[in-house]
C-alpha cells in the first residue's frame, strides 16, 4: 500500500495542473468576450497573411 | 420593387442608384479600396441592433480619454455602436490594423467595445476614429475603469472559488470512496489515517480559499444585525472541518472533509448562476449619455473656440451647425431651425425653434445654424438633471427581499436550534460524539438545494426568454414582475410606434376628393418628398413605391419643399409656406402637411400609429387582473384618443419627467407594486422608480440601461410571454424550495439520531441537488 504515497500526490498534482490552467485562462481574460471568440473562429486565414506582409 | 443600399442595407429611394446616400457610397468605396470587400459577403445585417449608416461626421476630440503609456504608446477604450456580427469585428479590426503606427485594435463583441492602441501622436486617435465613423459605426470614448467595476471583480473571484472547490471536491471524492466502503479491519489503520490526512491536506486549503465569499458575507450580515443564510453555511462548513480534524487526530472512522467541500461546490454553483443574472451597475449609462455631445463651439470676441462640454459656462455664445448636437441648455439668440427634441421629450417630430426659444443639451439641431446663449453650464443642464434624478431614485429604492431570503429568515435559526438540541441530547455520551452529531445535523440541513433552487430556475427562464427576444437583466425582476398589479405605459414609442403614418388626404376647402385624385396627389407629394430626411417627408415617400416623377426640388429648411411640375408651381410643407388658408385658429398642426399644386390645396393628416397588437395585449393584461395606466407627456386630445383606442380608462396627459416620478411615488406610498413600460430619456426617472421597468430595443440608450427588461423589436406581445414565463418560473422556484425542505425534513431525524455518516451525507446532498435540477429543467417544457 505504500505506493499510495506516490500515487495520490501524483493524481492530485495532475488535477492541480488542470486547475492552474483554468485559473490562467481566467486571469488572461479569455472569458471576457465569449461571444466575440465564437465569431472570430470564422475569420479567414488570408487576413493573417496580409498582416504578416505588412510588418 | 425595393432595392437595398449596398452599404447599409436600407431601402434606396431611387432604383437607379446602388446607395441610399453619399455617405454610404463613400464608405463602400473606402472598404473596397482597402481590399476588405469580403465584409459585404459575410456580414449579417440586423436592423434591430443598430444601423451602419454614415451620418454627418462630427468633429470629435478624444484626446482627454487617451491614456499615454511610458513607452510612448497611447491607448483608448471606445464604445462601438452598430456592431453586431463577426464581419463587423473583422472589418473594424482590419481597417485599423492596416493603418500606420497602430499597434493593436481589439474588439470585444459582448461589451461592444474596442480597445485601440497606437504609437506616436495623441491626436492620431482622432484620425483613426474618424475612419471608423466614415464606415458608419459610431464610436464613443469612455473610461475603462467604469466597466471594470467591482461587479466584474466579484464575478471573477466567485468563478475562481468555484474552480478550486470543484477541483477539491473531485479529488477528495476519490479518497472518500475508499474510506466509505472499508474500515480499519480490512483497510488497515495506517492506510486509513493516510487517506484521511490527504483529504485534510486537500480540503483545508480549498475551504480556506473558496469559502471566503461566504465567510465575508456572513460576517458582514452578522455585524449589521441581520444574519443571513451565509451564516448558517459558514458555521456548517467551519464545524465540519473542525470536527473532522479532531476525529482525524483521534484516528476515528468518520471524517466530513468531503461533505464540507462538496457543500461548498454546490453552493458556489448556485451563487455563480445568481450572480450572472444580476443587474449591472447603471452609472455607466449616465456616463454614456453625457458623452453624447462631445464638444461645444463657442464664439468669444469673434474668435471661435472648441471646448469640451464641461468647460461651457453660463453666458457664453454657442454656435451649433445643422446636424450637430446642442451641448448646453440655452436660449436662441440668432437663427431659425428645426430641432429634434426626442432625447428630452420623447417626441418623434422635430419642433420649430426661433429667436427666444429655449433649447436643451442633448437635442439635435436639424436644419439651419443657430446661435445660442448658454443659460446653464453643462453640469446643470436638464439632461444632467434627468440623469441625476434617475440615479437618485434608483438609490432610494427599497431593497427587495427575495423569495429565498424570506425563507432563510426562518430557516437559519430553526436549523441552529435543532443542532443545539442534538448537541445537548448526545452530551451525556461525551462531547466529541455530541459535536459530531450536531455537525451532521448542520451539514444535512445546509441549504444546498435551497441555494440552487432559485438560481437554476432563474437562469433557465432568463435564457429561454432571451431566445424569444426578451432580455431580462435581473433575476429579481422575474420575482417582482408577478407581484406587480399595476402596469404603467408611456405613450410614444411604447404603445405607439413613434413614427408618423398617413391617415387622410383631403382638400383644404373640405370638398370631396376622388380616389384617383388622391392617388395622383400622393404620387406627386412622394416624388417631391423622397429627397428630404424630415420624418413627415419620409412617411409620405414610404407609402408610394411605384415609379415616381423626376423632380428638380428645392428644400427650404424648416418650411418645406418646392418644385415645378407640368408647368405649375408645386409646394409641400408648412401651412404658411404653401399659403393655404386652413384652420386658421388651430395651433396644433404638427401632424398635418400641406401641398399646393397650381390651384389645388391638399392637406395630409398623420397620426402616430398605435402598435398593431397593443389593443389585444392590453385586453389580456386586464384579464390577468392588472391595472393599466397611461402616462404621457403629450396633449390631452392625443392621449385621450390613444387611450380610447387601446382600451385604457385611466390616463394622464402633459406629464413632465419629474411629475411622472411623483405620480409613481404616490402609488408606491399606497403599497402598490408597479411595472413601468417606457422608452425615452424622459421616462428614465420613472423607469428607475418603478419596481420593474421594461423598455424596447429601439429606446434611448439610457432607458435601455436602466430597464430591468428590454424587449427586442416593437411588438407588445412579449409582455404576455413575460407574464406566463415568470408565473411558471416562480411556481417552479417554490416547488424546488418545497422539495429541498421536505428532503431535509426526512433526513433530519436520521441526523439527530446520529445515523448520518459521511456516505449518507454525500448521497443526501447530491441527490437533493439533482432532484432540484431536474425539476427546474421542466421550465423548458412551457408551451407557447
Amino acid at each position: 500500500m505504500s505506493v499510495l504515497i506516490i500515487l495520490i500526490p501524483l493524481t492530485v498534482g495532475l488535477g492541480l495542473l488542470g486547475l492552474i490552467a483554468f485559473l490562467w485562462t481566467l486571469k488572461s481574460k479569455q472569458y471576457d468576450d465569449i461571444k466575440g471568440a465564437a465569431n472570430r473562429i470564422l475569420f479567414d486565414d488570408e487576413d493573417d497573411s496580409q498582416k504578416k506582409n505588412k510588418g | 420593387m425595393i432595392k437595398s443600399c449596398l452599404h447599409c442595407g436600407e431601402d434606396t429611394k431611387d432604383l437607379a442608384q446602388d446607395f441610399c446616400c453619399r455617405g454610404c457610397d463613400l464608405a463602400y468605396r473606402i472598404v473596397n479600396k482597402m481590399g476588405l470587400g469580403n465584409y459585404y459577403k459575410f456580414r449579417q445585417l440586423n436592423h434591430n441592433e443598430g444601423k451602419i449608416k454614415p451620418e454627418i461626421s462630427e468633429e470629435i476630440d478624444i484626446s482627454e480619454f487617451v491614456t499615454q503609456h511610458k513607452d510612448g504608446t497611447n491607448s483608448v477604450s471606445l464604445i462601438v455602436q452598430g456592431m453586431h456580427c463577426a464581419a463587423c469585428i473583422w472589418l473594424i479590426e482590419s481597417i485599423l490594423q492596416k493603418q500606420e503606427n497602430v499597434i493593436n485594435a481589439r474588439v470585444n463583441l459582448s461589451q461592444k467595445t474596442l480597445l485601440l492602441s497606437w504609437k506616436g501622436d495623441v491626436a492620431k486617435g482622432n484620425e483613426l476614429m474618424h475612419l471608423i465613423y466614415e464606415i458608419g459605426y459610431k464610436l464613443l470614448p469612455f473610461d475603462p475603469e467604469i466597466l471594470q467595476a467591482a461587479d466584474k471583480k466579484y464575478n471573477d473571484s466567485i468563478l475562481r472559488a468555484l474552480a478550486v472547490a470543484g477541483f477539491g471536491a473531485g479529488n477528495i471524492m476519490l479518497l472518500s470512496i475508499c474510506l466509505w466502503f472499508s474500515d480499519a479491519w480490512n483497510m488497515g489503520e495506517a492506510t486509513r489515517n493516510l487517506l484521511q490526512y490527504f483529504s485534510a491536506l486537500i480540503a483545508l486549503p480549498v475551504v480556506i480559499f473558496s469559502a471566503r465569499p461566504f465567510f465575508a458575507s456572513a460576517w458582514k450580515s452578522t455585524r449589521a444585525g441581520y444574519p443571513n443564510m451565509d451564516l448558517a453555511i459558514s458555521i456548517a462548513i467551519f464545524l465540519a472541518c473542525l470536527v473532522s480534524i479532531l476525529e482525524m487526530i483521534r484516528s476515528a472512522r468518520h471524517v466530513y472533509f468531503d461533505s464540507a467541500v462538496m457543500l461548498l461546490f454546490f453552493l458556489l454553483i448556485g451563487r455563480y448562476l445568481d450572480l450572472r443574472a444580476r443587474k449591472k451597475a447603471f452609472s455607466v449609462a449616465a456616463e454614456f449619455a453625457l458623452l453624447s455631445a462631445t464638444f461645444g463651439r463657442v464664439e468669444e470676441n469673434s474668435v471661435i473656440k472648441i471646448l469640451p462640454p464641461k468647460n461651457l459656462k453660463e453666458g457664453m455664445i454657442l454656435i451649433v451647425a445643422a446636424g450637430e448636437k446642442i451641448a448646453a441648455d440655452g436660449i436662441i439668440i440668432e437663427g431659425e431651425s428645426e430641432i429634434d427634441t426626442s432625447t428630452i421629450t420623447g417626441e418623434s417630430l422635430p419642433a420649430k425653434a426661433s429667436k427666444g426659444s429655449e433649447v436643451f443639451a442633448g437635442m439635435i439641431n436639424i436644419s439651419a445654424p443657430l446661435k445660442i446663449r448658454i443659460t446653464k453650464s453643462a453640469q446643470n443642464s436638464l439632461l444632467c438633471e434627468i440623469v441625476k434624478i434617475s440615479s437618485q431614485v434608483e438609490l432610494k429604492k427599497n431593497h427587495y427581499v427575495r423569495l429565498a431570503d424570506r425563507l432563510a429568515k426562518f430557516y437559519t435559526p430553526a436549523v441552529h436550534l435543532l443542532a443545539f438540541i442534538t448537541f445537548c441530547f448526545w452530551f451525556k455520551n461525551g462531547w466529541e460524539l455530541a459535536l459530531m452529531n450536531a455537525t451532521a445535523v448542520l451539514i444535512i440541513t445546509c441549504p444546498c438545494a435551497l441555494a440552487l433552487a432559485v438560481p437554476i430556475v432563474q437562469t433557465i427562464a432568463i435564457s429561454r426568454l432571451l431566445r424569444r427576444g426578451i432580455l431580462v437583466k435581473s433575476g429579481e425582476a422575474l420575482e417582482k414582475l408577478l407581484e406587480a398589479e399595476t402596469i404603467i405605459f408611456d405613450k410614444t414609442g411604447s404603445l405607439t410606434i413613434g413614427c408618423p403614418r398617413l391617415i387622410a388626404v383631403e382638400f383644404a376647402s373640405g370638398e370631396k376628393i376622388s380616389e384617383i385624385e388622391k392617388k395622383e396627389f400622393l404620387k406627386l407629394a412622394a416624388s417631391l418628398a423622397k429627397n428630404s430626411r424630415h420624418p413627415i417627408s419620409q412617411a409620405i415617400a414610404s407609402i408610394h413605391d411605384e415609379k415616381l416623377y423626376e423632380l428638380q426640388s428645392q428644400e427650404h429648411q424648416g418650411f418645406g419643399l418646392s418644385s415645378n411640375f407640368d408647368g405649375k408651381d408645386l409646394k409641400l410643407g408648412r401651412r404658411e409656406f404653401c399659403e393655404i388658408n386652413y384652420a386658421k385658429n388651430s395651433t396644433d398642426l404638427r401632424l398635418k402637411c400641406f401641398m399646393k399644386f397650381g390651384e389645388a390645396e391638399v392637406v395630409f393628416s398623420f397620426e402616430d400609429e398605435i402598435k398593431s397588437d397593443a389593443k389585444a395585449v392590453i385586453e389580456r393584461l386586464k384579464k390577468m387582473k392588472k391595472k393599466i395606466i397611461l402616462l404621457s407627456g403629450d396633449s390631452e386630445i392625443i392621449v385621450k384618443n390613444v387611450a380610447a383606442e387601446v382600451g385604457i380608462s385611466e390616463f394622464y396627459f402633459a406629464q413632465t419627467p419629474v411629475s411622472k416620478v411623483e405620480f409613481l411615488e404616490k402609488l408606491k406610498a399606497q403599497k402598490q407594486k408597479l411595472v413601468m413600460v417606457g422608452d425615452g430619456l424622459n421616462d428614465a426617472p420613472s423607469l428607475a422608480a418603478a419596481d420593474v421597468s421594461i423598455s424596447f430595443s429601439k429606446a434611448s440608450d439610457i432607458a435601455q440601461n436602466i430597464a430591468d427588461i428590454v424587449i427586442q423589436g416593437e411588438k407588445l406581445s412579449p409582455l404576455i410571454e413575460l407574464q406566463n414565463s415568470t408565473k411558471k418560473a416562480l411556481h417552479l422556484m417554490k416547488e424546488n424550495l418545497w422539495i429541498a425542505l421536505v428532503y431535509n425534513l426526512i433526513a433530519l431525524p436520521f441526523a439527530i439520531m446520529g445515523y448520518v455518516v459521511p456516505l449518507i451525507a454525500a448521497l443526501a446532498m447530491s441527490s437533493s441537488s439533482l432532484l432540484v435540477l431536474f425539476n427546474s429543467l421542466r421550465m423548458n417544457k412551457l408551451k407557447n
